[in-house]
């Protein structure tokens, strides 16, 4: 258990310092001509991201190491017996896992931002605005920690301004999605594998989303509190704003990196097998859970009726599972005899596609000098970057 | 820095230690016959002000020339010392959070302490940024000789810190880690400082090996400001857990 808590504080320094870099590099190596609104908007999340993880992740650390403290020392800092307070660790551990869902989905959400116009072939739509939302969900995200705790115990008079301040979340999270079907709207859409995963990405995090409100709401949280309700929300939110972006960019960066194109028939399959399976399972378990279904227990009273239900989530769970194995068996093909793939194969306008893929070891040999808008897809004659000596 | 003399650079260092110390009897006095805990938060505030503006020179972090040429050492050093305040501003997200719990904990009550002990501490802590201010001074007017004295005189009092804290204060105490929350609070509290005291410690040891070895000039010189304002913040740290541990409200039964 001590190691377990020491692996954690580690763990925590690696992202602390990884955040710092970040924020510096951000800050102050961009190059000369690279203004903050014309930085890749994924830029902008990640500097979102890496505030967070600068911050907050030393609370873990802390609430980790007190909790060390207490089982090695018999230091009572959450021990009753010692005069100590049990509800200080959910606080401590909160403030930090709270955030650190951000950590998780503004990269991914991010990257839907990023890639969503190569697919569309249409400028992203608000820019500044959907800039502005990943430092605004960063911001709030500090602000809510204790909607976890309305069932806790905790002090009473904190509830309500939680409850206000986590349906606050909303606003940016809505101003991303305003922006993503603002972007999708009339464009040609091409369903390249990523392009899959990314529409998938948006309507499973809209999903995600939606079942937010009834968690935060104090009124109902009371009902849906470590029910099979909150598992669906957050397997949504995660899958919404992670897996899938995730896969999405390892799809879209993967000839970036090794200069071979994963396969596309079996990333459709891979797709095909993990999205609808996920959504059934997802949306289950949100069903159970509004039927009353408790989370963290191995059994339950036939008499509920939830079998089939159960049956089916494990079903559905199991075909995510073989979608990843295909992912898996996708990649040793590829690097076997995997489509080469050296230039720009998504057409994108992104610095980092004009130079040869798999990256130099030295990725631009001169300062390159931004001349347009990251994102003016579809605009003839516009141009983001230019290298020196260039055209 | 180099726009003023060094006399009058120290005459300020000097200048400002003289201020906290004052600062530091007027906690303490406070603490003896007026104990509001406003009052007491008011004074640690101001001395870390001062501390942050005159010692760890807060205000060059914004000095920065953004036309500066990426690869020149002016650009490299405002970029090293955003990477540094960063690093402080996590840290203290940690020491926040022990003084929550510390909040939480023990509310306006504190720990039974030999109080001479603690203003003891506190001002070896004090004397010893008044030195690492002077050596970096020093430092900055390219005076090696001074240098190598005040951080040796820093190195020292950073160790008779660590003394007075984990070698007579932790035996001394009328209470084990294991004694109720306020030992708890008092051992992780004192625990956590100083094992920063010990790394600002090996970083002394660090810059003291280079400094005689002539590594640094009056130009360039960003190790010892680093380890400086790294001393400084540490100082900083027990400005505010100084009151916490043992001026605060009354003495649990």
């Amino acid at each position: 258990m001590q190691m377990f808590f020491l692996g954690v504080s580690l763990a925590g320094f690696s992202s602390i310092l990884g955040g710092l870099n970040i924020i510096v590099t951000i800050v102050r190596l961009r190059a000369k001509s690279m203004t903050p609104f014309k930085m890749p908007i994924f830029v902008w999340a990640a500097l979102a991201t890496s505030l967070i993880s600068l911050t907050a992740t030393q609370l873990i650390g802390l609430s980790f190491q007190m909790v060390m403290l207490q089982r090695l020392f018999g230091m009572g800092f959450f021990d009753l017996s010692k005069g100590g307070n049990p509800i200080l660790f959910q606080h401590l551990f909160w403030f930090y896992s709270h955030p650190a869902v951000y950590v998780f989905v503004l990269p991914g959400l991010g990257i839907i931002s990023e890639l969503l116009p190569v697919f569309v072939r249409k400028p992203l739509f608000g820019y500044r605005w959907v800039a502005m939302s990943s430092l605004g969900i960063a911001l709030v995200g500090f602000l809510v920690w204790a909607h976890h705790m309305f069932t806790s115990g905790m002090a009473e008079y904190l509830r309500v301004p939680f409850m206000y301040s986590t349906l606050l979340v909303a606003v940016p999270t809505g101003v991303k999605f305003f922006s993503w079907v603002g972007t999708v709207w009339r464009g040609k859409i091409s369903f390249d594998t990523p392009m899959l995963f990314l529409l998938a990405g948006i309507i499973v995090f809209l999903l995600g989303g939606l079942s937010g409100p009834p968690n935060a709401t104090i009124s109902t949280d009371l009902h849906l509190h470590d029910t099979y309700y909150i598992v669906g929300h957050f397997h949504d939110a995660m899958y919404g704003g992670y897996i899938f972006p995730f896969f999405a960019a390892i799809f879209y960066w993967y000839p970036k990196m090794t200069g071979k194109r994963l396969n596309e028939k079996l990333g459709k399959l891979q797709f095909w097998l993990m999205a609808p399976s996920f959504m059934v399972m997802s949306l289950l378990m949100m069903r159970v859970g509004l039927l009353g279904m408790r989370r963290r227990i191995a059994d339950y009273d036939p008499a509920l009726g939830f079998d089939l239900y159960h049956v089916l989530m494990t079903v559905m769970a199991f075909l995510t599972a073989l979608g990843v194995i295909v992912f898996f068996i996708n990649v040793i093909y590829t690097q076997r005899k995997g489509q080469v793939a050296r230039g720009n194969v998504w057409n994108s306008r992104s610095p980092e596609w004009l130079v040869p893929s798999p990256m130099p070891v030295h990725n631009y040999d001169h300062e390159l000098e931004v001349v347009g808008e990251p994102y003016d897809y579809g605009l003839p004659g516009s141009r983001y970057v230019k290298f020196e000596g260039e055209e | 820095m180099a726009h003023i003399t060094k006399s009058a650079a120290f005459r300020l260092g000097l200048m400002v230690f003289a201020a906290l110390a004052v600062l530091t009897g007027i906690e303490f006095v406070l603490a003896l016959f007026l104990n509001v805990w406003q009052l007491l938060l008011l004074v640690a505030v101001l001395k870390a002000g001062l501390v942050l503006y005159y010692y760890m020179h807060i205000y060059r972090l914004f000095e920065s020339d953004p036309t500066l040429d990426h690869n020149s050492y002016a650009y490299k050093l405002a970029t090293n010392r955003m990477g540094l305040w960063l690093f402080f501003i996590s840290d203290s997200f940690i020491f926040g959070g022990l003084m929550i719990a510390r909040i939480n904990l023990l509310g306006l009550t504190h720990p039974e302490l030999n109080q001479y002990l603690g203003l003891a501490v506190t001002s070896i802590l004090l004397i010893s940024s008044f030195f690492m201010n002077r050596a970096e001074t020093a430092m900055a007017h390219g005076d090696r000789k001074q240098f190598v004295l005040g951080t040796a005189v820093t190195l020292t009092l950073g160790l008779l810190f660590l003394v007075g804290v984990v070698g007579v204060e932790w035996q001394i105490a009328p209470f084990g880690p294991g004694d109720g929350v306020q030992g708890a609070v008092f051992y992780s509290m004192t625990g956590f400082h100083a094992f920063h005291v010990l790394t600002g410690v090996i970083f002394l040891v660090i810059i003291l090996r280079n400094g005689l070895r002539g590594r640094y000039s009056a130009e360039k010189h960003w190790g010892v400001e680093a380890c400086a304002i790294y001393w400084h913040f540490v100082d900083v740290v027990w400005v505010f857990f100084y009151p916490a541990l043992y001026l605060v409200g009354t003495v649990i039964q």
